[in-house]
């Protein structure tokens, strides 16, 4: 599946004196739900439209399957994409919307209804564009996206607008997708939909990379093996016994007590030392959105 | 390209665009055709009569002077193949500023609805979606044109007939001046094509273009000023043509449509050179703009 491959080398766009992305290189595997992460203004969106050619690079490349998307003979076929919620004319339906897809791709009506059926919106078909919900027009962007039965899928925010039901549907539909060997790109700030999401996630902030990987590498790297949640009805004993081999702190967690600066061995060894009960011990594990916080928390803000 | 054009076509379908424009075309026509038969009406009576008629019988009253203007309009607009050809051709007036409209649409609602996403996501090579909306364009225009121009026949031929005269359409001045209209129809619409892609605002673009499209009739007066106080020389006058709006008049009367106006082909070749740069800066601009 070399086909789905997406190469971004050195890429950059400067718009007058801003640095929109910067000197950006990753790659996107096919077979695989990537999630591409990043704050507000981070550039996610630019670079997915200098992959779409519709937005010219200052410099760098980005490729699909080693080739530009201006130069792909089919372009519908190999990829689809959903960039904004609200790009169809306010007048048109949904069905004759994505007809005229059809026309300009050579492709047949029939090709219309299938997808209109895959995203489940047959039945608002021959509505206009103007009575759509929000998570109605996501669902036809989808539609649009996959015409072609295309081998990449890229979106851009695609669970905003989308209410729990619609967002419960777009991950189960998206991994359908990446389980059939497509390759999936999804930029995102919701990061808890992310991690139930993606296999792989790239993260950037103010234009640069950050961090690539998949989403148990990167989280485990974010290593809090000194980090500890105990419950306990004796606190203060176990936190002065535990003062006898290391400097801890602690504070009231919503899950228990967290300790910082002792393992979960050092923890359970100072509290049978000194007969302390323990109802829980864990380590703090840490999540995607406190791997993206401590990575981007220096690199955020407006620009 | 076919199946570019196709679309495009579809996409003007399946909106209210396509019968707003019908509908505007045909109006516009039928009331420049009422006024085109009135005036021809007066103006095909004999002097006497007409002038009867002009001054409301206060024909004495009227100091020499203005006689003589008087007679030099009506001796202009007496002869039958001018006023056959103008009626023939009188969608033109309104006409070619909706084609230029519908142009300007096929453009910019491209950006109004953000649908340019997934026009050029569809076909990213876009100078071919250029192309496409240009044929789509000058196609449509020449539905305009056909719509108007079946108005006006069955109109003018009927009103030429009870005036006298015959349908004028045996001689080749009256079917050159309704052929000729087409072209005239073709070139704005891919005009409008230009302007959309370099006024991206839907609004600003019509508004824009509806009054350069008027403002030729002021344009007009100050080549008149130019040749009062600076250039007293008649070429001044003549270059009147370049104003749009004046070369369509020029390229499509037999006659001459002001004393000093210059040959057709002037007028073609001034038209001609207008969409051709109109489609260059319009593909230009279409293709290298950041769709964000």
């Amino acid at each position: 599946m070399d086909d789905g491959r997406l190469t971004v080398s050195g890429l950059s766009k400067q718009y007058r004196g801003v640095t929109a992305v910067d000197d950006l290189s990753f790659e996107v595997e096919a077979g695989r739900v990537t999630g591409f992460l990043g704050p507000n203004g981070a550039g996610k969106t630019t670079t997915l439209r200098m992959l779409l050619n519709l937005i010219t690079p200052t410099r760098g490349t980005a490729l699909v399957g080693g080739r530009r998307y201006a130069d792909l003979a089919e372009p519908t076929r190999i990829v689809g994409a959903v960039l904004e919620a609200s790009s169809a004319h306010r007048g048109r339906t949904g069905r004759n919307h994505l007809r005229a897809g059809c026309i300009a791709s050579g492709l047949p009506f029939s090709r219309a209804d299938e997808v209109l059926e895959q995203v489940g919106l047959t039945p608002a078909a021959d509505r206009t564009f103007k009575g759509y919900s929000l998570g109605m027009r996501q669902r036809l962007g989808i539609a649009t996206a996959m015409l072609g039965d295309p081998q990449v899928l890229v979106l851009d925010e695609p669970a905003n607008g989308l209410d729990p039901v619609g967002i419960r549907w777009m991950r189960e539909f998206l991994r359908d997708l990446a389980a059939q060997g497509r390759t999936v790109l999804v930029s995102s700030h919701l990061l808890s939909e992310m991690q139930a999401l993606a296999d792989d996630v790239v993260i950037v902030a103010a234009g640069r990379l950050v961090r690539q990987g998949s989403v148990t590498d990167v989280v485990s790297s974010l290593s809090r093996d000194d980090r500890v949640i105990v419950e306990t009805p004796e606190p203060e004993r176990l936190l002065a016994a535990l003062s006898e081999d290391a400097v801890v702190t602690a504070e009231r967690s919503p899950g228990g007590l967290l300790i910082s600066g002792a393992s979960a061995v050092q923890v359970g060894r100072a509290a049978l030392r000194a007969g302390v009960l323990l109802h829980q011990l864990r380590s703090d594990q840490p999540d995607l959105e406190d791997v993206f916080l401590e990575l981007t928390h220096d690199k955020a803000g407006i620009r | 390209m076919n199946n570019l054009v196709r679309a495009e076509l579809f996409k003007l379908r399946t909106t209210s665009t396509w019968w707003v424009f019908t509908l505007a075309t045909a109006l516009s026509t039928a009331v420049v055709l009422v006024i085109d038969c009135v005036q021809a009406h007066s103006l095909f009576k004999t002097f006497p009569e007409y002038l009867a008629l002009e001054s409301h019988g206060n024909a004495a009253d009227i100091p020499p002077q203005f006689l003589a203007r008087i007679q030099a309009d009506w001796q202009a607009g007496h002869g039958v193949l001018g006023q056959a050809a103008s009626i023939y051709t009188a969608g033109q007036l309104i006409g070619v500023l909706l084609a230029c409209l519908l142009g300007v649409v096929l453009v910019t609602s491209e950006y109004h609805h953000q649908t340019a996403t997934t026009t050029f996501l569809l076909t990213p090579r876009r100078a071919s979606v250029v192309g496409a909306k240009l044929i789509t364009a000058v196609i449509v225009a020449g539905l305009f044109w056909l719509l108007s121009t079946l108005l006006s026949l069955i109109t003018g031929a009927v009103f030429l007939a009870s005036e006298g005269y015959g349908t004028q359409l045996g001689h080749w001045d009256v079917v050159r001046a309704v052929l000729l209209n087409l072209a005239v129809y073709a070139v704005w619409a891919v005009f409008g094509i230009g302007l959309g892609a370099l006024i991206r605002h839907q609004l600003a673009a019509t508004v824009t273009v509806t009054v350069l499209y008027l403002a030729g009739t002021a344009a007009s007066s100050i080549f008149e000023l130019i040749n009062t106080y600076v250039i007293q020389q008649d070429w001044v006058l003549s270059a009147e043509v370049v104003i749009p709006s004046v070369a369509s008049a020029v390229m499509t009367s037999p006659l001459k449509t002001f004393t000093e106006s210059p040959p057709e082909w002037v007028g073609a070749v001034v038209l001609t050179a207008y969409g051709v740069i109109a489609s260059l800066v319009g593909t230009t601009i279409l293709r290298r703009r950041d769709i964000a």
